[in-house]
């Protein structure tokens, strides 16, 4: 034990530690990366399971068919009849269909304002008592009548009432059945659920004239019009702000789509998948997509925050099954909801699906996110310890370069001899403050892009992307201006090692809310751990700069507009007008974060503006920096 | 519903007209919208107080009989109930409300004893004695469930002076799942144990199967002016059926789609054809037979019954078709909407009630079919609001539909004590009056919760004035249990009791006659979650270190017990014939040894 105190000892004045940590930063970062590329792998991924013995999907006989589609018919010709109707007219016949079941029938008012649009309309909805229940727990069914993608959920509505008239016909239920009809999969739906949850803003959401008990769970169907059958389902399970449904809701739809109806199942619109590493990789990182965005992908969505787990259902494909068959999948998963004692707690809530049946747990996958975030504190304490070393010290240890190893050795015996290196009085208030007013600053942008008018966003954007460049030489003149003498170098090691430590401290704990958006942004940062200023050296600061510029937070947005602009929304648009599809879809992009934070409370927007972007800020002024006399000696002694 | 309960009138004078030992059983059917029956059925016997005293029993049950007598209960009332009242279709509940309880078992009863001590002890000994009787959980009713209501509960028997002397204790289970195992006991304390009479019709399948259902025992002594005391038992159970699933066959219970052309369908849409139909399924009426809803005939009569009370009555217009069969004779009612059937006492009984058709010249209308049932008093809803694990909130939502008359009532709610109530931020609003704010509560009476001893208990005295909506609401905080105090399926969440109103008799005098007695009224119950630790974390320890010191102990035992001998030390291991005999010949000398 005292040798190896004495080692450690040794270890510690050895000035080959210092060199060490950016090494072990880039291996973090290699790493993390390397690691999330392995979980497709089959030697990472499990096979899924039903862990909630209750629930017993597949396990009886579906009898919703036979005349039930004679009435399925004359409800579509209904609703196919008030296609184009106002919402109030669709909601009275809606409520007439209901109360003609038997059902008790709500309504609620809702208006959101956001970006200058205003999102306004009722929801109608119908709750079915369960004959032998008290009301204290409650299942749903969402039938939108626009679907996510502002399509006439004609059958989806039509399905919907006519599988609430063949529940009523059931005694076994042991949980209310919450019909909900809102106008579209968007605002309407967040509004029913903020209010049965009384977290609405009564200024804007109606409350719920009626209400049952504990939502236990929630089934949204989204079944446009489509020409013939089909022989799939997709289910859509991610929710708002990337958190996600419990893993046994979606392994029992697609256990009853699989196993008792004969369906595939298909997840992340993977319509072929090869269960190959390729496809694998593509749905796990559409999966992380979708959650590092953390919007709403269907009418289930909403409920996620909730804690109530819920899954959108769609039809896809060819084959010969019909609304009916759809409806019987319904049916077999209400039937396995009933039969749940519990809330659905049993599996896992923290999980990245490579194909319908392997999935990636938490244990597995967040070394991956924990790794890269780590990086950051890594040489924030590297930063702290540098910044502690007197500069006298420095100037005679760090050698020219770094493959000089005799050097090395040479001041090793001269460390070991002076065991305790002079301790520095540090200079943190500046750059402690410099690093708060960038986060504060974040709030500026947050604001902006939160509060501008829609047609007003896109330029508004590009103008804020321009200014963004010019910021940090900006703060950088700002500072020496100000400030009785310019920065030491000492102040910029404490610079980035607070923006690092914090940065560092953000990720790991966003890692565990919403893994895909800490690595992301972790991964998007990073080069902001090999910052440093180089004031004799031009060529790599500009260098540097313009791979910081291409990595900045307004930069990525572009990116990911253009991306967006030439494989999602452009498929639609003519090609000529190439940047005027771009201008428009920035604006539709930034609209929907703007509705996102409005209506859907999104965080997302904060962690973008107030933590990665004010790093990205501190980053780029330690790049610009040009250190004081004395650092600025040292490093014309490194470059001599 | 007042017509209804107008039966119940002369029945209640003719209780006390006739004060021997006797029984009477009425069955009232009632036909509700939406394809709905409310059946309600009542068996009430008497004992004098003497022949009670004297172990006399006639048709008073000798088994709750001596339960009484030990411990000293002097009015008891026990109620199981499953399913909710659906106030808004099915109007005024009956009975007005004071024969049903909250969702669960309900149990209050007045006990005779000197100190509160004596109270609970006799409470508890009650408890576990109907628990075996009634195969309910009732021993579950302990101190933290038990509570001493001071405005909610009236003794409805004469009591005397003995009231000093006695303590109200009430207690409820939410949780408590009432079924087939309950209702054997109860039909057992009938005189004919279900075999005849009405509660020949009583089966567990369709009981149970009903959209609502309440079985009640009240026992109370009443004295008559003039007469000799009595201690009175009535069994009361009240049951709404669905026409339509009560009328599918036993052995085939499923709802099976109907074949087409047995749908009811609106001709009139466009798009009416032989594959499109759209249902109109409570526009056209019902058929239906006793003997198909309840699955058998009435066995005859129970006794020979008092011949003024008829054993079963029907609410209907007189417009209505019924058959009876035959050996029964059928008395209409003057006030036009309601029959009643004396039976004979040997044959089967059946009502059949046929189709009626809305169309051709004699045309009826859902008016022939039943009486519009009459609006109850108050309208009671009662939600959580907030979500999270650490805070909540209750609303309950309490609606006056009367035009004119102002409703005076007690509302009690009975918490768990670990939902810790913040009293303060009890409100009352009301909407939709221009009554004033401040006397919407009269008075409060308030007993917290300490924590695993006892739960909160909140009365309030409340008046809400005419067409208005009062909005009650307080906040609440989940305290943490302790890792044993959570039930199985931990995760379900806890119920919490439903609130119980007492509408208070009127005192002005042109209060409607319904305002004039006391009626009852319940909300649905509520499925509180609190913070639910991970049950499987302590479960992986226990394994673990099960696991462990399995290990660790069952080598060192081996260690410790087994004797370690060098492979040539040990007994000659000489094999083939040698060896075998010698083994054989010493079993022979152990066995010998044995024998002497």
């Amino acid at each position: 034990m005292p040798r190896l105190l004495a080692t450690l000892a040794t270890l510690r004045g050895d000035p080959r530690l210092l060199k060490l940590p950016p090494y072990l930063s880039a291996l973090c970062i290699a790493v993390g990366v390397v690691w999330l590329l392995l979980l497709p792998l089959n030697d990472f991924t499990r096979r899924t399971y039903i862990s909630e013995n209750a629930l017993l999907p597949g396990q009886v006989n579906t009898y919703f068919g036979g005349s039930d589609k004679n009435v399925f018919r004359a409800y579509k010709h209904e609703i196919e009849a008030l296609e184009g109707k106002s919402n109030i007219e669709i909601n009275d016949e809606l409520e007439n269909i209901w109360r003609g079941i038997g059902l008790k029938v709500g309504r609620q008012n809702y208006t959101y304002h956001s970006a200058g649009h205003t999102y306004a309309g009722e929801n109608a909805y119908a709750i079915l008592h369960a004959p032998r229940g008290d009301a204290t727990e409650a299942i749903v069914l969402v039938t939108a009548w626009r679907n996510v993608k502002d399509e006439f959920n004609r059958n989806g509505v039509a399905l919907g009432l006519a599988l609430a008239r063949y529940f009523k016909r059931w005694s076994l239920w042991s949980k209310d059945i919450i019909i909900v009809a809102p106008p579209d999969s968007r605002a309407g739906i967040q509004a029913w659920v903020d209010a049965y949850h009384d977290t609405h803003d009564s200024f804007h959401v109606a409350p719920l004239p009626i209400k049952s008990g504990l939502l236990q769970g929630a089934v949204a169907i989204d079944f446009p019009f489509r020409e013939g059958g089909f022989d799939g389902v997709h289910i859509v399970y991610d929710g708002v702000n990337g958190q996600l449904p419990n893993l046994d809701l979606i392994n029992t739809v697609s256990y009853i789509a699989n196993g008792q109806m004969g369906l595939h199942s298909f997840i992340q619109e993977r319509i072929e998948h090869s269960d190959k590493y390729n496809d694998r990789l593509r749905t796990m990182l559409r999966g992380m997509m979708n959650q590092g965005l953390g919007h709403a992908v269907g009418a289930h969505s909403s409920f996620i925050p909730y804690h109530v787990d819920a899954v959108t259902v769609q039809p896809v494909g060819n084959g010969w099954h019909d609304e009916m068959g759809f409806g019987r999948l319904i049916e077999s998963t209400f039937r396995s909801l009933n039969n749940l004692l519990e809330h659905l707690h049993q599996s896992f809530f923290f999980y990245l699906l490579m194909h319908k049946d392997q999935f990636v747990s938490i244990g597995t996958y967040l070394p991956s996110a924990m790794l890269i975030a780590v990086n950051f504190t890594i040489m924030a304490i590297l930063m702290w310890v540098k910044s502690g070393v007197g500069e006298d010290i420095p100037k005679s240890t760090e050698p020219p370069t770094v493959a000089d190893s005799k050097a090395v050795e040479g001041n090793k015996d001269a460390v070991s001899e002076t065991p305790s290196t002079p301790a520095v009085e540090r200079e943190i208030y500046l750059p402690l403050g410099i690093v708060i007013g960038c986060h504060f600053l974040g709030a500026l942008p947050l604001f902006i892009f939160n509060h501008t008018s829609s047609h007003l966003l896109a330029p508004v954007f590009l103008l804020f992307a321009l200014f963004n460049t010019l910021l940090p030489s900006l703060i950088s003149n700002l500072v020496q201006v100000t400030s009785t003498r310019p920065l030491s170098l000492q102040q910029f090691y404490i610079l980035k090692c607070f923006s690092l430590l914090l940065l560092g401290m953000f990720l790991s704990s966003l890692a565990t809310l919403n893994f895909s958006l800490a690595f992301l942004v972790g991964l998007a940062s990073a080069p902001l751990s090999f910052t440093r200023p180089w004031p004799a050296n031009a060529p790599v600061r500009y260098i540097y700069t313009a791979l910081l510029n291409l990595l900045s937070p307004t930069a990525i947005i572009l990116a990911g507009v253009a991306a967006y602009a030439h494989y999602g929304a452009g498929a639609g648009v003519g090609d000529s007008s190439n940047t005027n599809t771009l201008m428009s879809a920035l604006e539709h992009v930034l609209r929907e974060a703007a509705f996102g934070w409005d209506v859907w409370g999104l965080y997302i927007p904060v962690v973008v503006w107030c933590v990665w972007w004010p790093a990205w800020i501190v980053g780029s002024v330690v790049v610009w920096g040009q250190p004081s006399s004395s650092s600025s000696s040292s490093n014309k002694v490194k470059s001599a | 519903m007042r017509s209804f309960l107008s039966y119940l009138i002369p029945l209640l004078l003719l209780a006390f007209d006739v004060f021997a030992s006797e029984y009477h059983e009425q069955l009232n059917l009632k036909p509700l919208p939406q394809s709905s029956l409310l059946a309600s059925f009542n068996f009430r016997s008497n004992t004098t107080l003497p022949d009670f005293a004297a172990h006399n029993f006639r048709y008073f049950p000798r088994s709750l009989g001596q339960i009484l007598e030990h411990v000293g209960t002097r009015e008891l009332h026990l109620r199981f109930s499953l399913g909710r009242w659906d106030a808004e279709s099915w109007g005024a509940r009956p009975w007005d409300g004071t024969k049903e309880g909250g969702t669960g078992v309900e149990l209050w009863a007045w006990l005779e004893a000197d100190t509160e001590e004596e109270a609970d002890h006799k409470w508890l000994t009650l408890t576990n004695a109907l628990s075996g009787l009634f195969c309910a959980s009732l021993n579950f009713i302990d101190e933290t469930r038990t509570t001493r209501p001071v405005m909610s509960f009236l003794p409805e028997g004469d009591h005397g002076a003995a009231l000093d002397r006695m303590h109200l204790l009430h207690g409820v289970l939410p949780h408590e799942i009432v079924c087939t195992e309950n209702l054997t006991p109860f039909l057992k304390l009938l005189p004919c144990k279900g075999k005849a009479g009405i509660s020949s019709l009583l089966d567990g399948h369709k009981l149970f199967d009903a959209s609502w259902q309440s079985m009640a025992i009240d026992i109370r002594p009443i004295c008559p002016p003039g007469q000799e005391c009595v201690l009175q038992i009535e069994q009361t159970i009240d049951m709404v059926l669905d026409i339509e699933r009560s009328k599918r066959p036993r052995g085939n219970p499923i709802p099976r789609p109907l074949p087409g052309h047995e749908l009811k369908c609106n001709a009139s849409k466009p798009y009416h054809s032989g594959d499109a139909c759209f249902p109109s399924d409570f526009d056209a009426g019902e058929d239906w037979s006793l003997d198909r809803l309840f699955g058998k005939s009435m066995k005859g009569t129970c006794l020979a019954t008092n011949t003024e009370l008829y054993p079963v009555c029907i609410n209907v217009p007189h417009t209505r078709d019924i058959f009876a069969t035959g050996g029964a004779t059928e008395i209409k009612n003057p006030d036009g909407l309601s029959r009643c059937y004396q039976l004979s006492s040997e044959e089967d009984f059946s009502l059949i009630l046929p189709h009626m058709s809305r169309e051709g010249d004699n045309a009826k209308t859902t008016a022939d079919e039943y009486v519009q049932p009459g609006t109850p008093l108050l309208y009671a809803e009662r939600s959580f609001t907030g979500h999270g694990q650490e805070h909540g909130g209750v609303r309950s939502i309490l609606t006056n539909p009367s035009p004119d008359t102002e409703v005076e009532f007690v509302y009690m709610e009975t918490l768990p004590w670990f939902m810790r109530v913040y009293l303060h931020t009890l409100q009352a609003r009301v909407e939709g009056s221009s009554g004033t704010k401040d006397d919407i509560i009269q008075e409060i009476y308030y007993r917290p919760a300490l924590d695993r001893v006892r739960g909160s208990q909140l009365e309030l005295r409340v008046r809400i004035p005419p067409a208005s909506t009062v909005f009650l609401t307080y906040d609440f905080e989940k305290s943490i249990l302790r890792y044993t105090e959570y039930p199985p399926d931990a995760n379900r969440g806890f119920d919490v009791a439903a609130a119980i109103i007492t509408i208070l008799p009127s005192t002005s005098p042109d209060a409607p006659p319904a305002l004039k007695k006391a009626s009852n009224l319940r909300t649905t119950s509520l499925l509180l979650s609190l913070p639910t630790p991970d049950f499987s974390m302590p479960y992986n320890v226990i394994i673990f270190t099960s696991t462990a010191i399995a290990l660790a102990f069952g080598g060192l035992y081996n260690i410790l017990v087994r004797r370690f001998v060098g492979a040539d030390e040990g007994v000659d291991a000489t094999g083939g014939l040698k060896g075998k005999i010698a083994r054989l010949m010493a079993k022979i000398k152990g066995a010998k040894g044995k024998v002497d």
